[in-house]
């Protein structure tokens, strides 16, 4: 039976309101009208009925009652129920199949995908040549790999084209997918058909909400597997050319394994560890490699048990793209380098020369270059740092040179002066600076700019005072001062950077507290923005297929390279009440025989004679009662007189 | 249309006694122009009538008689009862108004005297405007200002009339005679004390032939009384025939006393129902 796609339910809710609606209007109908009149006398004159006084509310129940019927018939006409099976509409069916990383496990015959394509060829074959069947892939996501199709050369094209994914299978969606569809597209609702190992995470194990429609082709789930579950690196916070690495391994078997975990570096061994896993374990090895180069990491299982015992090697080995390590080089031109030395070259990631005045180059190859008392005549081609320039050759214009001028603040307001506090410095001698429009001050006297940066190619800060000249060099603002500047002109030197080897699928990143959403990109390799959330400190983004995706968020970035399969750890058991197997061949039976025609005839007679009983027509009703009475009248006269 | 008005004059059949300055002949002789007829002469009476061309034939003395040509009074007697106001957006006493205050500018225009009479169960105050065209604006703002209520009560306004109006004249009832009582017998005490009766039966369409069907809710728009009934197209029809039968009713008492009775439905328009039935009845020519 078909009526827009209505379950009985709903059908019945329809039938429902469009009855209270019948009875609403016939109380309306019925109700009685209040009208004002100019005089009574002619109403009780004119011999009108007027006995309706205590009368029940419904007052003519079966003229409702014969409505109902009624409409619900011509409903039930517009639901088109036949008798018997359909001989000309076929059935619209479902076909799920799973396309999970799992899929891929090896048997003795090949895959599990296999073994699910050809049980999805299979049940095609064993349906009748009228029904339609959607074929779904189901993985992370539930995807129509074909509309509702009777052609078979299309469905199993469908079929074969179906390869196993790198996520987890979402079993939920797909089954909702599934019914949406039906509810949607079909016009005979045929069977939801899932055809997989179904092998989900934990919480969609428990999943018991089947639809009722469903039939389960099974693939064997189970397979001895250990893998990689999770790689993770980041540059120690100590020694920046140092990784950090954290491999995590589980075994997804029924059994105990022991293993070997083999990390590579560019061919070159990094380290090794044997382990022993019980059944479900998941154990974490941390390695440390030190090195500045870019190049692969390869993390890799090898099985002390037999090869072939491993029903997926898909998980068995992964590689990373390690970024090299980039120092920031600068040239420190100061007729005193020993005073800077300390400030400027004990950061690690400072390439850091000390050159005499007289050896100035501006063609000098750095990314940054330090003028300490010291004006060139040409102005170097990179970001400089000018330390008390005299006064006449400063790039920044100063406006006054004062003698004991006091520092009273700093701009913590700024990228520069973030973070820095002093007590109030007195200066013997210090150069105070003309402002332009874009010139950013980071530390102010009582009467003008002391520091002050400009932005721009190349960028540039002036320093109007000797840091380590002066009573500053026993603030420790000196050095963060030093460090943000550094951080000011080569952002790209100084972030943090982590690298995790992980699993298709949702991403949780958990982002440093003061963090502004607004400032956080998410991009993928082709630089690509990827939608995201962030609820509280937690970002969430979404990759369906294997990929490098970067989270940059403020001074850290993030890369996710996003490329072991997500292999669940649970297997989804059907229902004991849903359909198993092929279905036998169900080629056609009897022919259906249509009752819509019967029931709207049905329907309309009824109104009819509800609309000749009770309504208007009542006046011919009552006109023929009284034409039969005088005549009855009539023919008694007559019998009398004769 | 107060021009056309102009050209009528408010008609009475009877021969009642008045002063002189009327447009309607009297059977009464007096001060006329028009010749009516000889008697003899009594001592007393005025020489300046006696015939005297008679006399030289005859040597008797006759006197000429003369038609009496007397100005009476009209009065308008106007229903402002609640029931006026049934029907379309209270049309009927709009209707009335229209209706008196054409009729009032007529008798103005002849220098009748007009008396403008408001009722419902009692008579309220009047006014009179005679004179000429001229009186016709303070005669407009008088019905203008009249609002309907109360019931009918057509003996008591009747009792009232006789002994406020000792003075016969024309009596022009404009009313939808919905009385719950009887008015027959009123209009007929009007006519025995001498008054002259034109009797304009204003109705709604919707008071002859109600257009409602089914269960009906009916209040009575001057008593507030409620019936419920059940009403169709037959009882539609015995309910016009009732109607019929009271209009006919007030028709009879009206021509049995040589009055005029004209029926006017508020769906014809205020001229129309002047030019047309009015005239026709008569009681404007």
């Amino acid at each position: 039976m078909y009526l827009l796609n209505l379950g009985l339910g709903e059908l019945l809710g329809l039938a429902g309101a469009i009855s209270a609606g019948i009875v609403a209007l016939y109380l309306l109908d019925r109700s009685k009208r209040r009208q004002l009149v100019a005089t009574l006398r002619f109403w009780s004159a004119a011999d009108v009925r007027t006995d309706l006084k205590h009368r029940r509310r419904i007052q003519q129940p079966w003229s409702l009652l014969l409505q109902i019927v009624s409409i619900l018939l011509l409903l039930l006409a517009v639901a088109g129920p036949r008798l018997g099976v359909d001989q000309e509409s076929g059935r619209d069916h479902v076909l799920i199949l799973d396309t999970s990383a799992w899929m891929g496990a090896r048997t003795r015959q090949g895959t599990l995908m296999d073994e699910a394509r050809s049980l999805a060829r299979a049940y095609l074959r064993s349906l009748p040549g009228r029904d339609r069947v959607m074929i779904v892939r189901a993985d992370a996501l539930a995807t129509p790999a074909t509309a509702f199709e009777s052609n078979r050369s299309v469905l199993e094209e469908a079929i074969r084209e179906s390869q196993p994914s790198a996520s987890a299978l979402n079993l939920s969606q797909a089954f909702e997918f599934a019914q949406r569809a039906q509810k949607l597209q079909t016009q005979r609702v045929g069977e939801i058909v899932f055809a997989g190992a179904g092998r989900v995470p934990e919480e969609e194990a428990k999943l018991t909400a089947a639809p009722r429609n469903l039939r389960v082709l099974p693939v064997n789930a189970t397979g001895e597997n250990v893998g990689l579950r999770k790689i993770g690196l980041r540059r120690s916070p100590k020694m920046p050319d140092v990784w950090e690495i954290f491999v995590a391994v589980k075994n997804y078997g029924s059994r105990p394994h022991a293993v070997d975990l083999a990390l590579q570096f560019g061919g070159a061994p990094v380290g090794s560890k044997h382990l022993s896993l019980a059944p479900g374990a998941e154990e974490q090895s941390s390695f440390t490699y030190r090195t500045k180069a870019a190049g692969d990491l390869e993390a890799r299982i090898l099985s002390q048990d037999k090869p072939a015992r491993d029903a997926f090697p898909q998980d068995d080995r992964a590689v990373i793209e390690l970024p090299s390590q980039q120092s920031l080089r600068v040239v420190v031109y100061s007729a005193e380098p020993q005073m800077l030395r300390p400030l400027i070259a004990s950061n690690p990631q400072v390439d850091a020369d000390f050159e005499p005045p007289a050896r100035y180059d501006p063609q000098v190859k750095a990314d940054i270059v330090v003028l300490d008392q010291f004006a060139p005549a040409v102005r170097p081609h990179a970001d400089s740092i000018w330390i008390a320039p005299p006064a006449g050759k400063s790039p920044i214009p100063v406006r006054e040179t004062r003698s004991k001028a006091t520092l009273e603040r700093w701009r913590p307001d700024t990228t520069l002066g973030a973070g820095l506090r002093s007590k109030d410095v007195e200066f013997d001698s210090a150069e105070i600076f003309s402002l332009s429009p874009n010139d950013i001050p980071v530390a102010e006297a009582s009467d003008g700019a002391l520091i002050v940066a400009r932005p721009g190619t190349p960028k540039m800060v002036v320093i109007g005072f000797e840091p380590l000249g002066s009573q500053m060099k026993y603030e420790l603002a000196t050095p963060l001062m030093i460090e943000n500047i550094l951080r000011w002109m080569a952002p790209e030197t100084f972030l943090r950077r982590e690298v995790q080897a992980g699993t298709v699928g949702t991403v949780n990143v958990a982002l440093d507290k003061g963090v502004d959403p607004a400032r956080i990109r998410v991009i993928t390799e082709d630089q690509r923005p990827l939608p995201f959330t962030v609820e509280g400190n937690t970002l969430r983004f979404f990759a369906g297929a294997p990929a490098t995706v970067r989270v940059l968020t403020g001074d850290r970035e993030n890369v996710y390279s996003l490329t072991l399969p997500d292999v669940a750890e649970a297997v989804w058991s059907a229902p004991q009440n849903v359909r198993h197997g092929i279905p036998r061949s169900q080629e056609e039976n009897s022919p259906g025989t249509d009752l819509w025609p019967w029931l709207a005839v049905l329907g309309g007679a009824g109104l009819l004679i509800d609309w000749l009983l009770f309504g208007r027509s009542r006046a011919f009703r009552l006109r023929a009662a009284k034409m039969a009475a005088s005549m009855a009248l009539k023919r008694a006269a007559w019998r009398k007189a004769s | 249309m107060l021009e056309k008005l102009e050209r009528l004059a408010i008609h009475w059949k009877k021969s009642l006694p008045g002063l002189v300055g009327g447009h309607n002949t009297s059977r009464f002789a007096g001060p006329g122009q028009e010749f009516l007829d000889h008697r003899h002469f009594h001592h007393g009476d005025d020489l300046r009538a006696v015939n005297w061309r008679v006399y030289l034939r005859l040597e008797k003395l006759f006197l000429k008689m003369f038609q009496l040509e007397p100005r009476i009074p009209v009065r308008m007697l106007v229903d402002t009862s609640r029931s006026m106001l049934t029907g379309a957006d209270g049309s009927k006493f709009d209707y009335a108004r229209k209706l008196a205050g054409a009729l009032c500018y007529v008798g103005l225009v002849r220098l009748d005297s007009i008396c403008l009479q408001p009722f419902s169960d009692k008579l309220a105050d009047a006014f009179i405007a005679s004179g000429g065209r001229h009186r016709f604006q303070p005669a407009l703002n008088f019905l203008s200002a009249l609002r309907a209520g109360g019931q009918t009560d057509f003996l008591e306004v009747a009792r009232e009339f006789i002994s406020t109006y000792p003075q016969q004249g024309l009596v022009i009832v404009i009313s939808d005679f919905l009385d719950d009582g009887d008015c027959e017998k009123p209009l007929q005490y009007l006519s025995d004390f001498g008054h002259e009766l034109i009797l304009i039966q204003v109705f709604d369409p919707s008071d002859r032939e109600p257009p409602w069907e089914g269960e009906l809710d009916l209040e009575d728009a001057e008593t507030g009384q409620h019936v419920e009934l059940a009403f169709d197209s037959d009882a539609r029809a015995e309910y016009t025939a009732a109607f019929d039968e009271y209009a006919q009713a007030i028709r009879r008492v009206a021509l049995r006393n040589n009055g005029r009775y004209v029926s006017l439905p508020t769906n014809v328009p205020v001229d129309e129902a002047i030019f047309g039935p009015l005239v026709r009845s008569g009681a404007v020519e």
